[in-house]
């Protein structure tokens, strides 16, 4: 339980390190607050009369007290340029976010894991070299740069997948449960929506994913290239293990442990990275919502993306780290 | 210090083990000074709009076509040159100097107050850095100078974290004990000793970092809160060429095949440091 504990109150440090920074953001760095959150049209006394309604002629500590009891009973208060409670455009904007990032981390492991555990197997061979290689170009790609190019080469001049958008015409009613278009329709059995939904991620998800495969190919291979050396795959090999029973079984299970949460960090990672990418290929979530909102100079609707992508990036790290700690066979020896 | 310094030739000279290394120098070299030199070397005005111009394909008057208002790409790509690296070794030499004070006033004072600096800095470090610096930018106001700002207030913890680490080790060291039996002052403590050793980790870092933080600021310029159109930033070059893509795909593709270039130069020579000085590399035989 100690561990458990300590994770949890590194986790609510944390929290209180994500307040702060979106405090000064909204509060401090973007000038007057009430002439912020009054907008640009907005005249002095509707300023002065905001001044007073958010604590703003209190001391800064009382006003980050208030702030933060705010945010936590999940009030960021209005976006003018939808004219809705930002918690509202939050709740919509997020879920189509959350699908691209799912799909993108599926891509990142599914490349990433058996890379990785190749390249540490044989390191040093050419194979390692140039995947090192690949890898090294990978982290220079710019995100952005190449999700234009595989957008207009793969869908504006070979038409094999969707330019834009999360559904095609035919399908721009429907609207799922959970705004999980993906797990709405394979719920309802809807097998024509999905397909279409799928084929409307692979772009996006692809272009989000490369940059972070290249870091995931990176951290898995050095997770695994030390199991390699140790006893027990000696002691596999000479009881004449197959090759492919030692790395999947014995060195996989061992490695994956480190490599697995730096995957969780990059969940949220991802998750910021959508600024980069959900507005190309026009697609609705967080960060086109982010985009735009800076387009309006809408302060106070971009901190709220900044605070829920911090927030999730510290949730996914903690269910990531409990269930790790779940999972260790060592607990269960007592030590 | 002196030493240090000279590692760097010496360094371009020994260290290189195949072509891909030896190219990614020769390239890294081309790129700095053409961002050094390429305002002289520029054609054409990067800013002159030229309406009857515009979407040229490539020719010998405008090497790498115009732009979607006649701007000669070659002309924006080589001031961009300048405005993208300078930016980035700015971000770079600023990060660096603060992240090592903060380090090292860290190290030397101890105790809680470098508890608190470094769980601070852990936190910081975990953040998404992209989402982080959008924030402040935004909330500067949305320019180079503002991406500039954000990028130092996202990025300090890295090298923070990394001069405490080098300089708490070198504090343990027996010769340490020594310095301090002879009463040699702090500051000459850390000039002899900490930076000298901390040299190798840092300038390891800080060139793999050399493509993180241009890939940032362009990134930022591309969403809108960075350098701002019609500035000739590689970022918003491509920002400002996306609805041309399709009948002028060269000016999307000029200027992010030259951040894709040089992170790649920066990223090969990073890797090459890092297996040369790092003794912990595994690959250094």
């Amino acid at each position: 339980m100690n561990y458990v504990a300590q994770r949890m109150a590194f986790s609510i440090l944390s929290l209180l390190v994500l307040l702060f920074i979106t405090f000064m953001l909204s509060h401090v760095m973007a000038g007057d607050p009430a002439a912020v959150a009054a907008g640009p049209s907005a005249g002095m006394a509707k300023i002065e009369l905001l001044r007073r309604e958010m604590g703003l002629d209190k001391p800064v500590l009382i006003q980050f007290a208030i702030y933060c009891g705010h945010v936590l009973s999940g009030d960021f208060g209005m976006s003018w340029f939808t004219r809705q409670p930002i918690a509202e455009d939050l709740m919509r904007e997020l879920p189509p976010s959350l699908e691209l990032v799912f799909v993108a981390m599926l891509i990142n492991l599914a490349i990433s894991m058996p890379l990785g555990l190749l390249t540490a197997r044989y390191a040093g061979s050419r194979f390692d070299d140039i995947v090192r290689l690949l890898v090294i170009a990978g982290a220079g790609l710019p995100v952005f740069w190449i999700a234009i190019l595989l957008q207009q080469i793969v869908a504006g001049d070979w038409h094999l997948l969707p330019m834009t958008g999360r559904l095609s015409f035919a399908n721009r009613d429907y609207a799922g449960s959970t705004g999980f278009y993906l797990f709405d329709s394979l719920a309802s059995g809807n097998f024509a929506v999905f397909g279409d939904a799928l084929a409307h991620l692979v772009l996006p998800a692809f272009s989000l994913s490369l940059l972070f495969t290249a870091v995931g190919v990176r951290i898995t291979r050095t997770a695994m290239i030390g199991e390699f050396r140790k006893d027990y795959v000696v002691l596999a090999r000479a009881k004449g293990a197959s090759e492919g029973r030692i790395m999947l079984r014995h060195v996989f299970s061992n490695g994956a442990t480190p490599a697995l949460t730096v995957f969780g960090m990059q969940f949220g990672w991802m998750l910021g990275t959508t600024v980069l990418v959900e507005e190309i290929f026009g697609r609705p979530g967080v960060g086109r919502y982010a985009v735009k909102a800076v387009s309006q100079s809408d302060i106070h609707a971009v901190v709220a993306v900044v605070f829920v992508v911090g927030l999730v990036f510290l949730l996914a790290n903690l269910v990531v780290d409990l269930l790790l700690y779940l999972i260790n066979p060592r607990r269960r020896t007592g030590n | 210090m002196l030493q240090a310094v000279l590692a760097v030739p010496r360094a371009a000279l020994s260290f290189p083990r195949n072509g891909v290394e030896k190219a990614a120098i020769v390239i890294a070299i081309l790129i700095v000074l053409l961002a050094v030199l390429g305002v002289w070397l520029a054609p054409f005005d990067p800013l002159k709009i030229n309406f009857r111009g515009k979407l040229e394909p490539p020719s010998f008057t405008h090497l790498l076509g115009t732009d979607g208002s006649g701007r000669d790409v070659l002309s924006r790509l080589l001031y961009g040159a300048q405005l993208t690296l300078a930016s980035t070794f700015l971000v770079l030499a600023v990060i660096v100097a603060v992240g090592c004070a903060i380090g090292i006033f860290s190290a030397f004072i101890g105790g809680v107050v470098d508890n608190l600096l470094m769980r601070l800095a852990d936190i910081w470090l975990g953040f998404p850095p992209l989402i982080l610096a959008f924030g402040f930018a935004a909330a500067l106001g949305a320019s180079l100078q503002a991406a500039i700002w954000a990028l130092f207030f996202s990025w300090w913890p890295t090298y923070a974290r990394l001069t405490r680490m080098v300089t708490v080790d070198i504090l343990s060291q027996k010769f340490m004990a020594s310095a301090d039996a002879l009463g040699v002052p702090v500051h000459r403590k850390i000039l002899n000793y900490v930076i000298p050793n901390a040299f190798d980790v840092l300038i390891v870092q800080a060139t793999l970092d050399v493509s993180a933080v241009m890939l940032a600021i362009s990134g930022l310029s591309f969403i809108g809160v960075g350098a701002q159109i019609p500035t000739p930033e590689w970022g918003a070059m491509i920002a400002d060429g996306r609805s041309y893509v399709a009948n002028g795909w060269w000016i999307v593709l000029a200027p992010g095949l030259a951040i894709f270039l040089t992170a790649l130069a920066f990223n090969v020579i990073g890797d090459m440091l890092r297996r040369e000085l790092d003794p912990t590399s595994s690959r250094r035989q």
